[in-house]
């Protein structure tokens, strides 16, 4: 498995950094990727299904008993198929989405890592494996909801998407970090094999079902899933219909069958789920543009399965992934197939499509089968897993949650049956009602319906894909038996208990039956009875992205507010209030404990250390008398330099020749400053009065040379300071025990040091050009300046700025 | 608009002609650290210590003549810094475990090279690129007084 997740991320580094010379080619070699997985999991399924499946487990960070688990379960196999196959045909028909461009490499580099991240997800053993892949398809859907990143809707909808699945990934980290501290089990399957229960435990379950729910966007999360409708098409098909958003469910699917009884978990995935499903069908009815009236179904959707997986019991779990398997297929089939209407008539609106079955005939076929397969319409895999749902829920002994379930599942399939009749027909009908109120919006120009015979007609290649989902909705639905039964060596892995369902095409008239034909009834009646006002609607509003919005701008805002009340730019402030915390802190520290004597101390044994000291002294007590800026930074220096005295002759000659060096430069740094400012130093301010700076800095000194006193004398250990001494020349070649300490023995915290020493270069660097830039722009308004031709030829004044 | 600065022609002579010596000798600084008091973090204040003995006498003009770009040098630095530590990660020792090579030279006599000698180059060379990065914020600061020159 490691071998195959590294070629998807060595694939994608190739296709990222390709830069302007990618082009499909780039598809093409991430398809290869995805295509032998997926032909690796057929030969893999066999073991994988009947056996534990293999198992990869290296150690990361062993000292955090951190390790990356990987196992192919029959779940996870069946799952890795579905991102596998689908990954496959999403590239290829890219191919002919995009045709040429220059920023395919990037296109193909994002989705097959993004490939390889959800094959982490569905085969991530370790909670902590897990978490890291789904962290990863977060920032790859972020970057590919904002592939068209010139675009500030898109790019708003990106961020909204990574930030409400990050969050949840973030709740859902926490989740693990209880599971693992309270059990100190540290693997799912080990969960599973000994479940913890307590009041931790529910806790712990509530924060991974929120992640879950973030990612499956589940209502109140819902909302950043139409928005990522931004993206091209095929990305929506792959990672917003069929796979990343399943991702969720996958976690429930793990967890549910040993946790659903415990604790509020029930309740939670049920109201959840139902409102997802309500709330998702209603919208999808008041949608025009057809790929947002399917992301609203999807939405939808993901309530059912939620529901169903989330439920947790032998029936509700083979049905729910049975009917992932089902959505996967019918759902990348319908969003392919509006790519290829959008692509070649120009518009998603339905107001504005009709005619298209007679000119893209293979693509009306694909929705027609798709959209039968989605409202569960004999002889499609909708209708047998639906049937299957229905059959689990009716028979789910539970009590009022799963009454609740039924009858909420029975009236959002009514709605789900309206709105697949309304996107079809909307999609394919013959008469188009256009866009009335069109005339007052100048921008829009072209809102009459489309002139079939100027369509353009698709490639075999173009139309293949959604075709083949299609096909693959149907005949899973006619060979019903045997599939079911490839499902249910899937799904044991899940639950031991599944092995033994199966599913049917034609199970006899029972209640579910019933219920599923009364269903499809009221759905039409439905679609027909609403028809008059759902032709024309268009409400891509959404409130939850107002609320959201709102909320995001408000805490800006507070921020912004806090900072101003916090940050109040005077420097004797600040400074007046980090050394207060320093006296206060170490003060009370040592007040503490002050049982610990100060043994050592040793004051001077040689009168030039004494004069040093007393030199230190007297430079540093002038500093504070001048009123002169340049007198105080001499005097600065000169305190130093006579404290460097004291490291000679303490025999530290290293650190007395920095210290002479820093000194000097310092003084000349200073002195360049100064020689921009005033020459005296401006009076203090009235709320500090001289006695409050004396008390603050007499506290500071005190408490800091009573550190230094008791810190020395508080050893305990003996000292490192020998055995360096000892190991210096033998080990690191050196006899200048101080060097070989800086390079080597410590080495890290130098290479630490520095690195903080370069990002201060550099953002002094960065600092004196953004000033810079600033004031040229203020003389370029002033017109006292120009932009140079070079520039000025070559970029806007807007991007200048 | 201030006045263009006058440079004392004495100290300059004299810097130009100390230039050459204070590189070499913050090259040795750096490299004797190893057995005798010294460093990459003390020599590379030597060798900055030179281009502000640059600025002062020649000016924001001396500096930029220079055509070097402090980041530039820091990261160049750093990168010698990190990739000496990871060659030693790759060579299954700790991070910066330093490596000794012998080798007996014809006309000079014994050569000893520590790996970690290679990294206080690193830290010299940084440390000189954040001088620098502090000398060009003065200069640039001097150019916007001064007008574009």
């Amino acid at each position: 498995m490691i071998p195959l997740l590294i070629a998807h991320f060595a694939t994608a580094a190739v296709c990222l950094s390709s830069g302007r010379f990618g082009a499909r080619w780039a598809l093409w070699l991430a398809a290869a990727v995805t295509a032998s997985t997926f032909g690796w999991l057929v030969t893999q399924a066999g073991s994988a299904f009947d056996d534990e499946g293999p198992v990869t487990d290296i150690e990361w960070i062993p000292q955090l008993s951190l390790s990356l688990t990987l196992r192919l379960d029959g779940f996870g196999a069946l799952m890795g198929l579905i991102v596998s196959g689908i990954g496959t045909l999403v590239l290829l028909y890219s191919v002919a989405y995009f045709g040429r461009r220059n920023d395919l490499g990037r296109l193909a580099g994002l989705l097959v890592s993004f490939a390889g991240a959800m094959l982490g997800i569905v085969w991530a053993d370790g909670l902590l494996t897990l978490f890291v892949f789904w962290e990863l398809t977060s920032i790859t859907s972020f970057l590919l909801i904002g592939f068209n990143d010139k675009e500030p809707a898109a790019r708003a909808a990106a961020m909204r998407a990574f930030l409400i699945t990050g969050a949840g990934g973030l709740a859902m980290l926490a989740g693990f970090i209880i599971l693992t501290t309270t059990t100190g089990i540290t693997t799912v399957s080990g969960l599973v094999a000994e479940p913890p229960s307590g009041t931790l435990t529910n806790v712990a379950l509530v924060l991974i079902l929120l992640g879950a729910f973030t990612k499956s966007a589940q209502f109140p999360f819902h909302f950043w899933l139409p928005g990522a409708m931004a993206a091209p098409t095929p990305i929506s098909a792959y990672l917003h219909s069929a796979t990343m958003v399943k991702a969720g469910l996958v976690v429930v699917a793990r967890f549910a069958p040993t946790f659903a009884s415990e604790g509020p978990w029930r309740w939670l995935v049920v109201s959840a789920g139902l409102t997802s499903l309500l709330v998702g069908g209603f919208r999808a009815m008041r949608q025009q543009d057809a790929k947002l009236a399917l992301a609203h179904g999807t939405v939808s959707q993901l309530g059912f399965l939620m529901v169903l997986l989330g439920l947790g019991t032998a029936a509700t779990t083979y049905a729910g992934v049975a009917m992932l398997l089902a959505h996967a297929l019918f759902k990348a089939a319908l969003f392919l197939s509006v790519g290829v209407v959008d692509h070649e008539t120009g518009t998603r609106d339905m107001r504005r499509l009709h005619g298209l079955a007679r000119v893209l005939p293979v693509i009306a076929a694909s929705v027609i089968v798709a959209a039968a397969s989605m409202a569960a319409i004999p002889p499609t895999f909708g209708f047998v897993t639906k049937e299957k749902a229905l059959d689990s829920l009716l028979g789910a002994e539970i009590g009022a949650v799963g009454v609740a379930a039924l009858v909420g599942v029975a009236f959002g399939s009514v709605l789900t049956v309206a709105y697949t009749i309304r996107i079809a027909v909307g999609l394919l009908g013959n008469d188009a009602p256009g866009i009335e109120q069109g005339d007052d919006d100048p921008h829009d120009a072209d809102l009459s319906p489309i002139d079939p015979k100027g369509v353009h007609r698709p490639s075999i290649g173009f139309v293949a894909a959604p075709a083949l989902l299609a096909v693959l909705s149907l005949v899973a639905g006619l060979a019903a038996g045997p599939v079911g039964d490839w499902i249910a060596k899937a799904t044991a892995s899940l639950d031991p208990k599944t092995a033994e369902k199966h599913l049917v095409l034609w199970p006899g008239i029972n209640e579910a039956l019933l219920l599923s034909t009364t269903i499809i009834a009221a759905g039409v009646a439905l679609w027909w009875l609403t028809r008059p006002r759902t032709r024309t609607v268009d409400a891509p509003y959404s409130l939850a992205t107002a609320w959201y919005d709102r909320l995001y701008d408000g805490l800006l805002h507070g921020a912004r507010r806090t900072t101003v009340l916090t940050q109040s730019g005077s420097l004797p402030f600040y400074l007046g209030i980090v050394l207060t915390t320093l006296a206060v802190a170490l003060g009370s520290a040592l007040v503490a404990g002050a049982s610990d004597s100060i043994t050592s101390s040793r004051f001077s044994n040689s009168p030039i250390e004494f004069i040093a000291v007393l030199l230190t002294g007297a430079f540093a007590v002038s500093v504070v008398f001048t009123r002169n800026r340049f007198a105080a930074a001499v005097l600065l220096g000169g305190s130093g330099y006579a404290l460097a005295i004291v490291y000679l002759v303490q025999g530290a000659p290293d650190l007395a020749i920095t210290q002479f060096l820093i000194e000097t430069l310092t003084i000349v740094v200073f002195l360049l400053v100064l020689a921009r400012l005033p020459s005296d130093f401006a009076p203090a301010p009235e709320w500090a009065p001289r006695f409050a700076r004396l008390g603050i800095s007499a506290a500071v000194g005190a408490t800091v040379a009573w550190f230094a006193l008791s810190a020395s004398s508080a050893r305990t250990e003996p000292s490192v300071g020998m055995d360096y001494l000892a190991l210096s020349e033998p080990e690191a070649g050196g006899r200048n025990v101080v060097n070989v300490i800086l390079v080597d023995f410590r080495g890290f915290d130098t290479m630490g040091e520095i690195t903080v020493l370069a990002i201060a270069g550099a953002g002094v660097v960065n600092l004196v050009r953004a000033a810079r830039r600033q004031q040229r722009l203020k003389r370029i308004e002033d017109g006292s300046d120009v932009l140079p031709d070079e520039i000025a030829s070559t970029r806007k004044i807007g991007v200048w700025r | 608009m201030r006045q263009a600065p006058r440079y004392s022609v004495v100290l300059a002579a004299t810097v130009n002609g100390l230039t050459p010596i204070l590189l070499l000798f913050s090259i040795f600084i750096t490299l004797r650290g190893h057995n005798a008091p010294g460093g990459g973090f003390a020599g590379g204040l030597v060798m900055g210590s030179a281009v502000i003995l640059r600025y002062l006498t020649a000016g924001p003009a001396g500096i930029r003549s220079l055509r070097i770009d402090p980041i530039a040098l820091i990261g160049a630095g750093l990168a010698l810094a990190v990739s000496v530590g990871i060659t030693s990660l790759i060579f299954d020792d700790a991070f910066l475990e330093s490596a000794i090579w012998k080798w007996h030279a014809p006309v000079i006599g014994d050569v000893k090279i520590v790996s970690s000698s290679i990294f206080d180059l690193g830290v010299h060379i940084l440390v000189v690129g954040v001088v620098m990065a502090v000398i060009v914020a003065f200069a640039e600061a001097d150019d916007e007084m001064g007008g574009r020159t």
